[in-house]
């Protein structure tokens, strides 16, 4: 990434000559490979604006155009969480969680969860919360809602374990525990052997 | 000469089969079954979890001393089942496998556990062994967050067991001779140590994600990371190239060559007061760690730098008569600047190399000693038999993995770190520290 001190023009001449969002958007899509990674490098410098092409490009079906578009998102997500940079960290989490379903690709809505666990805040969590309902998604919905601070995602989590099925209670007791609440009736088999193996010894 | 260690001494490998009511009398770690038949052929009883690379070599090294008489094999443990078939072979008979590590920790015959698999699985399964008493072998480097070490710093503490990391590179014959050698001030008062290493590679030929292989239980390999599909360029040994679970050079060989320079600039139980990183990502592929990558480690008081240089300047290996060992791992290493001079090695893992100065300079009448390692899993016996403390103990490991993790995590963040080590946080930058641990997976976690 560029450092804080590298001026525009640098930057720009370094991720060679990706200037607008349009640029990033069409270098993503292109067949030029040089010039997809020059993209996807430069992606912070677009913020919240890119987070919704970035989004569609994730979901493409060319393996390589959605890894890029990814990435380009982590770029953001990591470059405005930088102090002092509230109102666009708000505007890019607030992309993000518009993006939250259970109807979208679930490997990219996990990424999102993840995404919003190293920036959200209490505005996102009910969001969030709402996935947990998803038995494909609710594992990193909880997670997510263990990473982000404040009595919001704490009183989320609560409610999610009153909510659970007895199969999925133990997951969300955990991350409970791990923000320091006790949880009574519910054990925890992290150290409970489950998985046995074929082979024999000799 | 004098040791400079303070309450190291010069501890003696002395067998298990040889234990004498004396030194039973000592705070040992020795399991508490030992404890109860003094003078008894007592062995220490391990189990291996991870048996891939590291995994198998630990398996072949620790031969040695069943062969001696003073370690059993009692299990074996691997994800993968065709892994775990070729252990069984090579551990022989009465070795029972295990795909889920799990039923290690429940069997109280097992005092001591060597731990191969990759780095994201190090600090739950050393803190769950620490917690059901057992002494650990875990491969370096200690773990792939702050929040992590921390955990494993308290585990090792709290349940009082003997723990050494796989930074075996300080237990090698010529680092003892570079430590010796820069602590004596040979070449000054030393302000930067400049590490080099090859660049990372990159994934040039990707492959779609697809069904784990039959053999492998995808689940448990990922453990505590957050879940994903199968993707044949994860693993084995490729996860060192992932951010996630190997963290790339800088946590693999940075965990060596950064374990020397912490220990040889006597900086163990230091931290830095800045980090800042800056590097390249591969261009394509599922790959994500730095192809290069450098990082700059600012200490105080005393002050000093720390480099890590992907590639940076790498220095030719020195020319070594056919009576010298052979520098066949060049490509890695470090230069010390002193006031005085400059001194380099290469390598800095089970292949340590030190320059021909360093290896022919003689003490003077009065020069200081520094410890001797008898070798790293004998030193590793030493703590468990006589409390004293490893060479690459927990703590220390941290402190070297920290480093590693500091520098990915301000690469990532591209931004300048300053960091507390007393109270392990970054100053100033509250979603900096939101990163410094990551949520685990349930059950896969401590």
């Amino acid at each position: 990434m560029p450092t804080q001190a590298e001026e525009p023009s640098a930057r720009t001449a370094r991720f060679g000559g990706i200037e607008s969002r349009r640029d990033l958007i069409r270098a993503i899509k292109g067949d030029d490979e040089e010039a997809r990674a020059a993209a996807w490098q430069s992606a912070e410098n677009f913020g919240a604006s890119a987070v919704k092409p970035l989004a569609d490009l994730a979901r493409d079906k060319q393996p390589e155009v959605a890894r890029a578009a990814t990435r380009g998102l982590w770029r953001i997500v990591r470059h405005c969480s930088r102090p002092g940079a509230d109102d666009e960290r708000y505007a890019v989490y607030t992309a993000l969680t518009g993006l939250l379903s259970g109807k979208n690709h679930t490997q990219f809505t996990r990424d999102v969860l993840w995404m919003l666990s190293e920036i959200g805040d209490e505005l996102c969590v009910k969001r969030i919360a709402a996935l947990a309902a998803n038995e494909i998604l609710r594992e990193d919905a909880c997670l997510a809602l263990e990473r982000i601070p404040g009595d919001a995602s704490l009183n989320a989590l609560r409610e999610i374990l009153d909510a659970a099925p007895d199969a999925f209670k133990p997951n969300v007791a955990e991350s409970l525990r791990r923000r320091g609440v006790e949880i009574a009736g519910i054990p925890s088999a992290k150290k409970t052997p489950s998985k046995s193996t074929a082979v024999k010894p000799m | 000469m004098s040791t400079s260690h303070a309450g190291r001494g010069t501890v003696t490998r002395r067998s298990f089969l040889t234990i004498s009511t004396a030194a039973l009398g000592l705070p040992m770690l020795i399991p508490s079954r030992a404890l109860a038949a003094p003078g008894a052929n007592y062995r220490l009883t391990v189990a291996f979890i991870g048996l891939g690379g590291m995994g198998n070599f630990h398996l072949n090294d620790m031969k040695r001393f069943v062969d001696s008489g003073e370690v059993d094999i009692a299990a074996v443990c691997d994800a993968d089942e065709k892994r775990l078939q070729d252990a069984v072979q090579k551990a022989g008979p009465g070795v029972t496998p295990y795909r889920d590590y799990r039923y290690i920790l429940d069997r109280k015959d097992i005092d001591a556990v060597v731990i191969s698999t990759p780095d994201h699985w190090h600090a739950v399964q050393m803190v769950h062994a620490c917690q059901t008493g057992k002494h650990v072998y875990v491969e370096k480097p200690a773990c792939c967050t702050i929040d992590e070490g921390t955990a494993m710093m308290n585990a090792a503490r709290d349940n009082k067991v003997a723990v050494q990391v796989g930074s075996q590179g300080r237990s090698q014959p010529e680092a003892y001779l570079a430590h010796r050698y820069l602590e004596n001030g040979v070449i000054g008062r030393i302000d930067t140590v400049t590490c080099f290493h090859y660049a990372s590679p990159g994934d040039d030929q990707p492959v779609p994600d697809s069904e784990p292989p039959a053999e492998l239980d995808w689940d448990l390999w990922l453990g505590p990371l957050r879940w994903r599909p199968y993707n044949k360029k994860y693993c084995h040994g490729t996860f060192r190239w992932l951010m996630e679970s190997g963290g790339g050079q800088i946590r693999d060989r940075g965990a060596h060559v950064m374990s020397c320079a912490m220990h040889w600039m006597n900086a163990d139980g230091t931290a830095p007061v800045s980090i800042e990183a800056t590097g390249t990502q591969p261009k394509k592929g599922l790959w994500d760690s730095c192809v290069d990558m450098t990082v700059t480690y600012s200490f105080k008081n005393p002050d000093w730098t720390l480099t890590w240089n992907q590639p940076g300047n790498p220095v030719p290996k020195e020319e070594r008569t056919p009576q010298e060992e052979e520098i066949s791992r060049p490509g890695y290493g470090a230069v010390y600047h002193g006031d005085k001079g400059t001194f380099v090695h290469w390598g800095g893992d089970g292949g340590t190399w030190a320059e021909r100065k360093c290896r022919e300079w003689v003490p003077p009448a009065g020069a200081k000693d520094v410890f001797k390692s008898p070798g790293h899993k004998e030193d590793w016996f030493n703590g468990i038999r006589t409390s004293s403390k490893t060479i690459m103990n927990i703590d220390a490991a941290v402190g070297v993995s920290d480093l590693c993790n500091l520098g990915n995590l301000s690469f990532l963040l591209g931004r300048k770190l300053m960091w507390d080590g007393k109270n392990r946080k970054v100053i100033g930058d509250d979603l900096a520290n939101r990163l410094l641990g990551r949520p685990q997976r349930y059950p896969y976690c401590f």
